[in-house]
């Protein structure tokens, strides 16, 4: 263990903190005593991606049978799992079966994944009472209120966190019986750390917005404008995944000002 | 020899005697629609060794004019036809042959619309009913492409072609995909009507699985579970009775309000498991597991999760451990159930939804729901019954079942693990969505009461219990021992 972490240390040397990866590659799964680990190599190197844990997690690991987009900042520390991590760190699942992506290694003695509140065996600890994804719970909301759903790459599935944004933008805006609640749509361009730009489909920003739309509506909210842009977002290599989203714009009624 | 043949003799008095202590006796008991019976409010039925419960939690049935047992269509079927008491609210297939024999065919659960391969087949033949007869399956057709409420065609992401064709019914011109009114044939188990305030609970207004909206009830305007049927087509046990009127009772009229509010109602309060064991005796006994037995599924609360070691999905059975043969094995197999971990790979809507694939987990991971073991949110997954290369048929040539191509659209997203080319013996939840991701996802299904109605899955492609074990040790390469095997199948068998 202890000379996992020297070599760890040693390697990390080499590369630069702090510095943005962002690579197309397979996952790689590592077995532990406990969860597996999620890797990717990309360009000799072993990078840490996360742990499987429950669907409320921030994280959700990758998949065998597809390729993964990661776009991670490396972050001081040891190695974990035998990988560099990176954080903040974003992933995409990328959509097409990919049957070369199937390397799942077995436990190793002094490959440890980090403590984590699940093992693989059923939950040993009932659930907070708040779910775990997305940001920290806001406090009572007032005035104007901006919400953002963030999607992976080229995807419009609404995960989890999604799902908790969406919900709490809805019942604010039924709260306070809103004057107007604007959906915007975006899609964008990833900047790959080797130069090339990945752009999301074309029409993926009219599907995200009329999808959350139709969630709104579904949730009792009325006075919608929804409105979409069909042209990428340029990508920056750094900021990437905070372009690929949806924002709600929940207005309240302005009452207007009586003068004496 | 003499020593030998009286041990037999000495083995089966005990087994007679511990029979007739634990049943009422080796009673199988077919009910006809409009025989008028008045059903206990607590009965006992023969099952793979022992008995099954059944709880009429409202006391007794006066069955006499019910519309659950009276015939409402044109076909001379009711419900019960299809959900006997005897086993477990479903059909077995012990149970359709010998009323094949007993009626010569005449039984109206036959009835040539849906009872039969296929409508155009001649009905006075066994083999027509063969699918029904050997592995318990009614056709479903449904339309294609799929209709909203409105009647309007749903967008649909694939097109679907018709491979193989053994039952006739999908390239028919009556009847088929290229009919005046295309349909596809599939065909499916009835499901047990019981224990079903567990089916309908859970229901959120985003679907976990899609980050779409769920089905509402139309009466209550609540999100559905989306946990019944097959397909979860029926946002409401209203909605599915009369969708199963019109359909399998083949009405020309709707129901009334009234019936509709008397069979469910009926079927509400109707509990069934597993409630005695030929060796192991009774099972729901005060300080033994707590979720044994059709009284513990009345008085359980429903909706709650059970994927956890404090409060399990059927309760903890350390009562159980260390105790006789039977009851440690049940003991063993539900912790093999809950705890015995293996990597649950490429099943779409559970490996896609964020757990990441592969997933180190156990059965209770997706069997997660306290008392029915069913997905507490919308339960389609696509477990690979269904799909090739995984399904559950030995060859697409051998197979009694239709198989579909479905190809598609290079603007939807594809399947997680098949990609945009599939072959299926039933695209399950995608008949219904549209959606290729949803090829092969079949709605779980409860797993009380499973002693009493052979065959198993929804294509009823598992005789026993122990074939339903073995597919799963193979699917998910579980290396399951002989030992746990045994173990599994008795605790399976104790639900």
């Amino acid at each position: 263990m202890e000379r996992t972490v020297c070599a760890g240390l040693f390697i990390m040397a080499a590369i630069a903190l702090g510095q943005q990866r962002n690579f197309v590659s397979c996952p790689i799964v590592r077995d532990t005593k406990t969860v597996p680990c999620f890797l990717a190599e990309y360009e000799g190197e072993t990078y840490y991606l996360g742990i499987q844990q429950d669907i409320t997690n921030a994280f959700h690991p990758p998949q065998l049978k597809h390729q993964v987009l990661v776009e991670g900042r490396v972050v001081a520390g040891p190695r974990v799992c035998g990988g560099i991590p990176l954080q903040p760190l974003s992933i995409s699942v990328l959509k097409e079966v990919n049957l070369a992506c199937d390397t799942l290694l077995p436990a190793e003695p002094g490959i440890d994944a980090p403590d984590a509140p699940r093992g693989p065996g059923p939950a040993s600890r009932r659930p907070e009472s708040v779910p775990e994804a997305g940001s920290a719970p806001r406090g009572p909301l007032t005035g104007r209120q901006e919400f953002t759903v963030l999607y992976a790459f080229d995807d419009d599935y609404l995960e989890y966190a999604g799902n908790q944004v969406v919900t709490e933008a809805a019942a604010y805006a039924k709260r306070i019986g809103a004057s107007t609640v604007k959906v915007s749509g975006y899609r964008a361009t990833t900047l790959l750390s080797n130069g090339d730009r990945l752009i999301e489909k074309a029409g993926l920003a009219e599907k995200r917005a009329q999808n959350i739309a139709t969630l709104l509506r579904g949730l009792g909210v009325s006075h919608l404008m929804v409105e979409w842009s069909n042209e990428a977002e340029p990508g920056d290599g750094q900021a990437d995944p905070s372009r690929r989203r949806v924002t709600i714009v929940v207005t309240p009624v302005v009452t207007p000002v009586v003068t004496p | 020899m003499r020593r030998l043949f009286l041990l037999v003799i000495f083995i089966i008095g005990i087994v007679l005697t511990l029979s007739a202590q634990y049943q009422d006796s080796f009673k199988v008991t077919w009910i006809e629609p409009g025989s008028g019976v008045t059903l206990p409010d607590s009965d006992a039925f023969d099952s793979t060794d022992g008995t099954l419960g059944v709880l009429n939690a409202s006391g007794p049935v006066n069955t006499k004019g019910h519309p659950f047992f009276t015939p409402l269509g044109t076909n001379g079927r009711a419900c019960v036809n299809c959900h006997q008491p005897t086993y477990g609210m479903s059909v077995s297939t012990t149970g359709l042959l010998a009323r094949w024999r007993e009626t010569d065919g005449k039984d109206p659960v036959f009835a040539a619309f849906d009872g039969s391969n296929c409508p155009g087949l001649p009905q006075d033949k066994e083999s027509s009913h063969s699918l029904l007869l050997n592995r318990g399956l009614f056709r479903i057709p449904l339309p294609w492409p799929p209709r909203n409420a409105d009647g309007s065609p749903k967008p649909v992401e694939f097109t679907i072609e018709v491979v193989r064709d053994p039952t006739g019914c999908n390239t028919s011109p009556k009847y088929g995909l290229k009919s005046a009114e295309p349909t596809v044939s599939v065909y499916r188990r009835p499901r047990p009507a019981a224990n079903l305030k567990y089916v309908i609970s859970g229901g959120q207004p985003i679907v976990l699985k899609t980050g779409m909206l769920a089905d509402v009830d139309p009466e209550t305007g609540k999100p559905s579970s989306m946990n019944l049927m097959t397909d979860a087509r029926e946002p409401s046990l209203k909605a599915q009775a009369i969708d199963a009127i019109m359909g399998h009772e083949q009405a020309h009229e709707p129901p009334s309000r009234q019936q509709v509010d008397q069979i469910v109602e009926y079927e509400s309060q109707v509990y069934v498991a597993q409630q005695a064991h030929i060796f192991g005796g009774p099972l729901a006994v005060a300080g033994g597991p707590p979720g044994l037995g059709p009284a513990a599924l009345r008085d359980h609360r429903a909706g709650v999760l059970g994927d956890n070691d404090y409060d399990p999905v059927f309760g903890l059975f350390t009562a159980w451990k260390g105790n006789d043969y039977y009851r440690s094995s049940v003991a063993r197999g539900a912790d093999i159930f809950m705890f015995r971990k293996f990597w649950l790979r490429d099943a779409a809507h559970i490996n896609s939804i964020g757990l990441g694939n592969p997933l180190k987990r156990t059965c209770a991971t997706c069997h997660n729901a306290q008392m029915t073991g069913q997905d507490l949110s919308a339960g389609w997954v696509d477990v690979g019954t269904t799909n090739y290369p995984t399904w559950t048929e030995p060859s697409a040539e051998s197979s009694d079942l239709p198989v579909f191509k479905i190809t598609c659209s290079r603007d939807a997203d594809p399947h997680p693990y098949l990609g945009r080319v599939i072959y299926t013996t039933d695209p399950g939840r995608a008949l219904i969505s549209g959606r290729c991701a949803d090829v092969g996802s079949i709605v779980m299904q409860q797993l009380r009461g499973l002693a009493a109605r052979a065959p198993y899955f929804a294509n009823g492609s598992a005789k026993t219990v122990r074939e339903v074990v073995d597919f799963y040790d193979r699917r998910f390469d579980m290396k399951l021992s002989d030992q746990e095997k045994e173990d599994l199948i008795n605790f399976l068998e104790a639900l």
